[in-house]
């Protein structure tokens, strides 16, 4: 192993996250105060509590996962294509880093920026509305995790994709819409059955419950199913993305 | 180690249809100054590019040192430091950290890489530009900090894919000067280059390629001695017409208003391309002749000019 090659492409990829995080990390903390104000405030008085929970709070695990995976993917994703199209990736490649170093370097960079904006957001909602965390360690490590698998998952798309509109694509019509029907504002209890038995495909849903249950000690799924999806999403990413790395095929010509 | 720092033998690859190297053999000894001569799309960037990782091989064999540049990919790499033809662009970190990051992909932590990246910075004159990102570098600054990112790690190996591609004169005799220092200090050089005065100057020995395969290989003087013929360079103050029916039989370039023609005797060719030139109205501004050069060697191998 190049362990100093390795430790500094991680400082690169955690570096270059944090010297934009005006883009990075403060729009989630903004979006997040928004859906608390606009969401909370106004629409708690009309809807009653859900699980006995209050609404606000009902949502924010919800938030804190939706920042997590989005943030974690995106990093990996857009670093790689950003690589791609603005020809630093002959620097990496042309390197002594095999594709296994370079691989886990660009996801241990994905998974900070996701478990600093997951962890910031799990602080907001303490601060804005004193949400009690039931489990501390669990629920940071359950982000850690989640980041994880997002952040490989990302890493996978950024080598596939050969241009900006195929990420936006995967973005707008696959991670935005399954977040948004994993039950981030609503618990699957309410929906018809078809909509419930839907939601089961959806890996979303048990990372938005896992986290629920850390936080507020409620969730529609058992926490061991989530724990388990959690993981299995992480090795499956880990290693597609790992594998396609090593095999150069979509890097190299 | 191996006596040869670079071994390529039956190198091919296709894009698809096109063929880009059709069996390329190479051999660089241990500090030696190689030019690799061609026109854009010879196979020239393909060849280093299969060298040094980036492009699959599809059959033959690339060596650095002796080592399999696929199977020993660790070792070989550390031995090479390449300045690509096309500029990276890094929107994120000054210059002086890009370096620092270059060289801990190489194993050297920042400690022991600041003595060489302020020597770079300072030799290539980049000192006062160190805490700038590359956006804000003008054109040669680039060029001089793709070199420095090639040198971080103190290579044994150069590889300079067209150094002084769109670089201005003054610019352009500094980096001859610097890898003439380079050299000096016994590191083996391979360079690609379409400028046949660039090659001729510093090249100990070169390879002429075109269309994947290469055509000669010797030193430019051998090589011109034995291919050479003289050359005469007509610059006109009209834009060439077309002469092709006209100039049957010679071996000829055409760029703009400048005619090089490849002649053995220039004495006795020379009043006869005049009276051509003159039958076609057109009015000759200067006349330069020139010894044979490694333009001639490439005119008279392909049939063409190197920049056509």
């Amino acid at each position: 192993m190049n362990w100093i090659g390795l430790s500094t492409l991680i400082h690169r990829e955690v570096g270059r996250f944090f010297s934009v995080y005006r883009q990075t990390v403060l729009p989630g903390l903004i979006t997040t105060a928004l859906y608390i104000v606009i969401f909370g405030f106004t629409l708690e008085q009309r809807i009653s509590e859900i699980q006995g929970i209050s609404y606000t709070m009902f949502i924010l695990p919800g938030l804190i996962m939706m920042n997590t995976l989005t943030n974690a993917s995106s990093n990996t994703s857009s670093s790689m294509l950003q690589m791609k199209l603005l020809q630093q990736l002959p620097d990496l490649l042309t390197a002594p880093l095999s594709g296994l170093e370079i691989s886990i370097a660009y996801i241990i960079g994905g998974a900070v920026r996701g478990l600093v904006n997951g962890i910031l957001v799990l602080i907001l909602g303490i601060v804005l509305v004193g949400m009690p965390v039931k489990d501390p360690i669990g629920t940071v490590a359950f982000i850690f995790l989640v980041s994880w698998a997002f952040s490989s998952m990302g890493l996978l798309l950024g080598q596939l994709a050969e241009s900006w509109d195929q990420l936006a694509m995967m973005q707008n019509f696959f991670l935005t819409p399954l977040s948004f029907l994993g039950g981030i504002f609503y618990s699957i209890k309410m929906l018809p059955e078809w909509a419930q038995t839907l939601s089961f495909i959806n890996p979303i849903y048990y990372m938005i419950n896992g986290i629920r249950y850390t936080i507020l000690g409620v969730s529609d799924s058992e926490v061991e199913i989530s724990i388990i999806m959690a993981i299995l999403l992480t090795a499956i990413f880990t290693l597609t993305s790992i594998l396609l790395m090593q095999s150069g095929k979509k890097i190299k010509q | 180690m191996s006596s040869l720092a670079i071994e390529i033998k039956g190198l091919t690859k296709s894009y698809g249809d096109v063929r880009a190297l059709n069996g390329v053999d190479i051999k660089i000894k241990n500090g030696e100054f190689f030019g690799l001569l061609g026109p854009n799309g010879a196979g020239k960037t393909t060849t280093i590019n299969i060298l040094t990782g980036l492009v699959f091989r599809e059959n033959g064999y690339t060596k650095v040192f002796g080592q399999d540049t696929v199977s020993n990919f660790r070792f070989t790499r550390s031995k090479i430091g390449i300045a690509a033809q096309e500029f990276s662009v890094d929107w994120f970190f000054p210059i002086e950290k890009l370096l620092f990051f270059q060289a801990g992909y190489y194993g050297i932590r920042k400690k022991e890489a600041t003595p060489m990246v302020n020597s770079l910075l300072d030799r290539l004159g980049l000192s006062k530009k160190r805490n700038s990102r590359l956006r804000q570098l003008s054109g040669g600054m680039k060029r001089r900090f793709q070199l420095a990112k090639a040198l971080v790690h103190d290579p044994e190996i150069i590889i300079l894919d067209e150094p002084t591609a769109g670089v201005d004169v003054e610019l352009r005799r500094n980096l001859w000067q610097y890898l003439r220092d380079l050299h000096s200090e016994g590191k083996t050089i391979l360079l690609t280059t379409h400028y046949i005065e660039e090659a001729e100057l510093l090249c100990e020995n070169v390879a002429i390629i075109d269309e994947g395969k290469i055509l000669k290989k010797g030193s430019p003087k051998t090589l011109t001695q034995e291919l050479g013929n003289s050359g005469i360079t007509i610059n006109l103050e009209n834009t060439c017409v077309q002469l092709k029916e006209q100039l049957k039989g010679y071996t000829y370039t055409i760029d703009d208003k400048r005619l090089h023609f490849s002649v053995k005797d220039p004495d006795q060719e020379l009043p006869k391309i005049i009276q051509i030139l003159s039958r076609e109205d057109l009015h000759i501004q200067s006349i330069e002749s020139n010894k044979s050069s490694l333009e001639d060697v490439f005119l008279n191998l392909t049939g063409k000019g190197i920049n056509d």
